[in-house]
């Protein structure tokens, strides 16, 4: 048995670590949608490798779109794997913190009843 | 299998919205009654390690790959299918918000598929499996494996029925994907709860807790 606070910042530590492996070895092939998408748009065979070019989005485009602070968990190309550490560390502290947050507020809003 | 906007017309994104919104009501109403001081920080880890798993791409060959979902991790240790909807939901707003991993009008898609129908399944094929199998570990194994498919194969239905997909190479495509990708899942699921249920055995629902006495 360890206490709250020991277990918190040892899940933190850990998701952080597995965040920051992931920068590095996850897979460059798109997702499994992102691939059905390719395989339904006859760019790729359903075995077959990823193209290089593939661009499964295109199935949509002309819709709806928006900008997002940190695209593809990274900072852009410029800034490489130091961008998608940064993206993906304040990714994993800020789930932490909100989810935290938003625990406590349901409680709070349930003790003050 | 995050949805991105341009997968689903606006109005079917809508009722997939309308679903997600009930369905996170009842979330809440679970996380008022369940939510205590010890609980929180339990909640709070699960969710960063959710993040964690689900920025890392697995690669499973066939030039594709996939990350964990975590639905049924999060549904089996605490408990409730509910557990996943409130832990997902708020993961993938993250993600969509501040990532782009996911669109925003589809998040009601995806919440359906990764929270509500991943934390269902994942649940009662463990909850099921349990009564027969006795053991938590393969029990949860199976359950996550389940949990990654299933919602997959929802997913192909949904962009079917947006004209995305045509039915049947879609449910072909992200059977298989999924099916290789949930062993994974379903690896990783019971070796995290095999872990915490010896970090804090206290913390985690009775009927995980049942191997770790």
């Amino acid at each position: 048995m360890i206490d709250n606070k020991t277990f918190i910042i040892a899940g933190l530590l850990i998701s952080l670590l597995i965040g920051m492996v992931a920068v590095f070895l996850a897979s460059g092939d798109p997702d499994g949608l992102e691939s059905t998408a390719l395989v339904v748009s006859g760019q790729k065979e359903l075995t077959g490798l990823s193209p290089e070019e593939g661009d499964p989005e295109v199935i949509g485009t002309g819709s709806y779109t928006y900008e997002s602070p940190m695209p593809d968990y990274s900072l852009g190309e410029e800034m490489g794997s130091t961008g998608g550490i940064i993206a993906i560390v304040v990714g994993t502290i800020i789930t932490m913190l909100i989810v935290m947050g938003a625990s406590y507020a349901i409680r709070l809003s349930k003790n003050s009843q | 299998m995050h949805i991105p906007d341009a997968f689903i017309p606006l109005p079917q994104a809508a009722v997939y919205w309308i679903i997600a919104l009930v369905f996170l009501a009842l979330a809440i109403r679970w996380a008022r009654s369940e939510l205590n001081e010890d609980k929180i920080p339990l909640i709070a880890v699960l969710a960063a390690g959710i993040f964690a798993l689900q920025s890392f791409n697995l690669p499973v060959s066939m030039g594709t790959s996939g990350h964990l979902v975590g639905g049924a991790l999060a549904a089996i240790v605490l408990g409730s299918p509910f557990a996943a909807v409130f832990i997902l939901t708020l993961v993938l707003i993250i993600q969509g918000f501040i990532f782009g991993d996911g669109g925003i009008t589809v998040m009601g898609a995806n919440i359906l598929n990764m929270g509500v129908i991943g934390g269902f399944v994942g649940y009662y094929t463990f909850q099921g499996l349990l009564k027969v199998v006795k053991n938590p570990y393969l029990s949860s194994a199976v359950a996550a494996w389940l949990a990654c498919l299933i919602p997959a194969l929802a997913c192909a239905v949904e962009m079917s029925i947006a004209g995305t997909f045509p039915l049947v190479p879609g449910l072909v495509a992200m059977g298989i994907y999924h099916a290789i990708i949930g062993v994974i899942e379903g690896v990783v699921t019971a070796v995290i709860i095999y872990v915490l249920a010896m970090a804090r055995p206290d913390l985690v629902d009775t009927s995980v807790g049942v191997a770790s006495v």
